[in-house]
């Protein structure tokens, strides 16, 4: 694995007033991974990207830099680009001096700044544009500039603030696409704030996952889906996630009230939740093959378009259960109909509280 | 406009031939021919070649604007400062420097040129252009910062943020970045500062020395000595002028500022 750090957080800490937003965050974001920041608003998310850039300053804790330690460097001195929220773009200018500007200030040469616009211009697919204002362009144009303007002065870490929000959904898709590809292209460390999982998951290396000021979990897309460190991350993470609390019995078996539960080993003791992903559960009128069964009833059917959501309540409990494909609609289950739900234990992941 | 009756249409006209007939009949008469005022006898530029041909006017228009050039200049760099600290910045006092900021707008003219006069004599600061020009900034600020305030609610900070990201320092930042976005407010504000210049007479009048006169003391001092005439409406009539030019202006820069 690749061991250079681009980006070191070590024990930051930001308050506004009474408020913790930034508590004791410790990262290492490795060299031209695409790396996500995801939480609900107000995390500290935002907070922890603006002491990456210096626009905010760490009470306490260093941030470094490529191994520098940059803590006390002013931004413009540290080599980073960044996309705003709102894109932030000289409303004053047209679409080539806005990118030109980082270079100007760099005090490259003129044939030089025309010959590294243009060739970004490229990468971010506006070549021809460069002489149109910005209120001309459409949104996702707009984004594109933006991205041009903190890519162009090559900057060894490209922050991005949920630069994504203010578009709409097809274009949003798109430009995931796209970001993706560019960061490959450019190889770039990205640092990507959203609270859109969809985002976070699509493009990202790794993702972090904040609350509450707090660093929950780093790790892969696929990691945090399927082992989530809490029940924060479980629930969080996911259009819907099944959650039964009981205490550990012995390695792999949960006591719960609705008797005991086969999971995954884990080395987790105490009071646990058990975690099973909607997609996991398998529901039929008799089921087979399963290492947990429970009886219940259908309260709710809602189809989704590639799947169907039930909701089966079982002793109290309602489950969520995704079953994929046409030929289900066949054999559809209607509320009020008794099922057998049920799932095999290595589907069942044992989680802290 | 559909829904309007005739009577509103009529009142609305009667309403702005109010507010305009007298300048109307100011400026028709300035080109009567025969010096009584009641009568319009002949068109003519009679009374115009007198004013022109007049060096006090001249000069006076000339003091005018380089009185309203140095008050515009002053008034637009600490109005800027001053707009920039309250909608920028949190402190304590805030607010009672922002209702600070309107009190000159508010209190009655008169009474601001009779405490500056005494404040002059009081101090022994003789009596001139400087005494005129302070008069003029000390309320011509509080317009300033007024317009530019209203034009900076709304500005998004951080494109400033995204300058320093580029490598831009403060300098460089607030030269290229913050002072051309604000360059339409800057313009709307200084001529409204210099046209309010221009145009005053109260606080010129007390606060000017001996020698010292502006445009608008000339047509005072001319109707003060002898009543309205002809050569009054023409001198009148050219002050107007420059003013509405200036006004004129002033909405255009607005307009833009609006797009």
């Amino acid at each position: 694995m690749n061991d250079v750090f681009s980006v070191e957080l070590e024990n930051i800490v930001k308050r506004f007033g009474n408020v913790v937003a930034v508590d004791h965050v410790n990262l290492k974001i490795r060299e031209n991974e695409f790396f996500s920041l995801l939480g609900p608003s107000g995390c500290g998310k935002t907070t922890t990207l603006r002491i990456i850039a210096g626009l905010e300053e760490p009470d306490e804790g260093i941030v470094k830099i490529y191994g520098e330690d940059v803590t006390d460097v002013p931004t413009h001195k540290r080599n980073i680009g960044m996309v705003f929220q709102h894109l932030a773009l000289f409303p004053h200018m047209n679409v080539f001096e806005n990118i030109a500007f980082g270079l100007k200030m760099r005090k490259v040469q003129k044939e030089e700044i025309r010959r590294q616009v243009k060739k970004i211009l490229e990468i971010v697919k506006l070549e021809g544009l460069e002489n149109r204002r910005v209120n001309q362009l459409s949104g996702g144009q707009q984004q594109r500039v933006a991205l041009a303007r903190a890519l162009v002065i090559e900057p060894e870490v490209l922050l991005l603030d949920e630069p994504l929000g203010a578009l709409d959904l097809k274009i949003r898709q798109h430009m995931m696409v796209e970001l993706k590809n560019i960061q490959r292209r450019v190889k770039t460390t990205f640092i990507y704030v959203t609270h859109d999982q969809t985002e976070a998951m699509t493009m990202s290396d790794r993702i972090a996952i904040m609350k509450d000021g707090k660093v929950q979990q780093v790790g892969t897309p696929l990691e945090i889906y399927y082992r989530p460190s809490n029940t924060f991350v479980a629930s969080f993470i996911g259009e819907a996630v099944n959650l039964i609390e009981g205490e550990v019995r012995e390695n792999g078996l949960v006591d719960t009230s609705l008797g005991t539960i086969y999971c995954t080993e884990s080395l987790t003791k105490g009071r646990v939740a058990v975690m099973v992903r909607p997609e996991m559960v398998e529901i039929s009128d008799k089921l087979h093959d399963v290492d947990n069964l429970f009886k219940g009833t259908v309260q709710s059917i809602i189809f989704k378009g590639s799947y169907i959501e039930y909701r089966v309540d079982v002793q109290g409990n309602t489950f969520i259960v995704h079953k994929h494909g046409s030929a289900e609609l066949e054999r559809m289950h209607h509320p009020g109909d008794f099922v057998e739900i049920g799932w095999r234990k290595n589907s069942s992941l044992i989680v802290p509280i | 406009m559909k829904g309007t009756t005739p009577f509103l249409k009529i009142f609305t006209i009667l309403v702005f031939l109010f507010l305009y007939s007298p300048i109307i009949v100011m400026v028709v008469f300035s080109f009567n021919e025969s010096k009584s005022i009641g009568v319009f006898t002949n068109f003519s530029f009679r009374w115009y070649e007198k004013v022109i041909n007049n060096p006090e006017v001249w000069k006076a228009l000339f003091n005018s604007f380089w009185v309203g050039a140095v008050v515009t200049i002053v008034s637009l760099v600490l109005g800027l400062m001053m707009a920039m600290a309250v909608t920028r910045y949190s402190f304590s006092g805030k607010s009672i420097l922002e209702s600070l900021i309107l009190i000159p707008v508010i209190i009655p003219e008169i009474a601001e040129a009779l405490s500056l006069l005494i404040m002059y004599i009081f101090l022994n600061i003789p009596l001139g252009p400087v005494t005129v020009i302070i008069g003029h900034i000390a309320f011509d600020v509080s317009f300033v910062t007024i317009v530019m305030r209203a034009r900076m609610a709304g500005y998004d900070k951080s494109i400033e943020e995204a300058a320093r990201t580029l490598g831009a320092n403060e300098f460089q930042t607030f030269f290229r970045i913050t002072l051309p976005t604000l360059y339409p407010a800057i313009l709307a504000a200084g001529l409204l500062a210099f046209t309010l210049s221009f145009d005053d007479l109260i606080k010129t009048l007390f606060t000017t020395g001996p020698g010292f006169k502006t445009l608008p003391l000339i047509v005072w001092s001319s109707a003060a000595r002898g009543g309205v005439s002809p050569e009054l409406n023409s001198l009148s009539s050219f002050a107007l002028s420059i003013s509405f030019l200036f006004a004129v202006f002033r909405l255009r820069a607005e307009r833009r500022l609006e797009r």
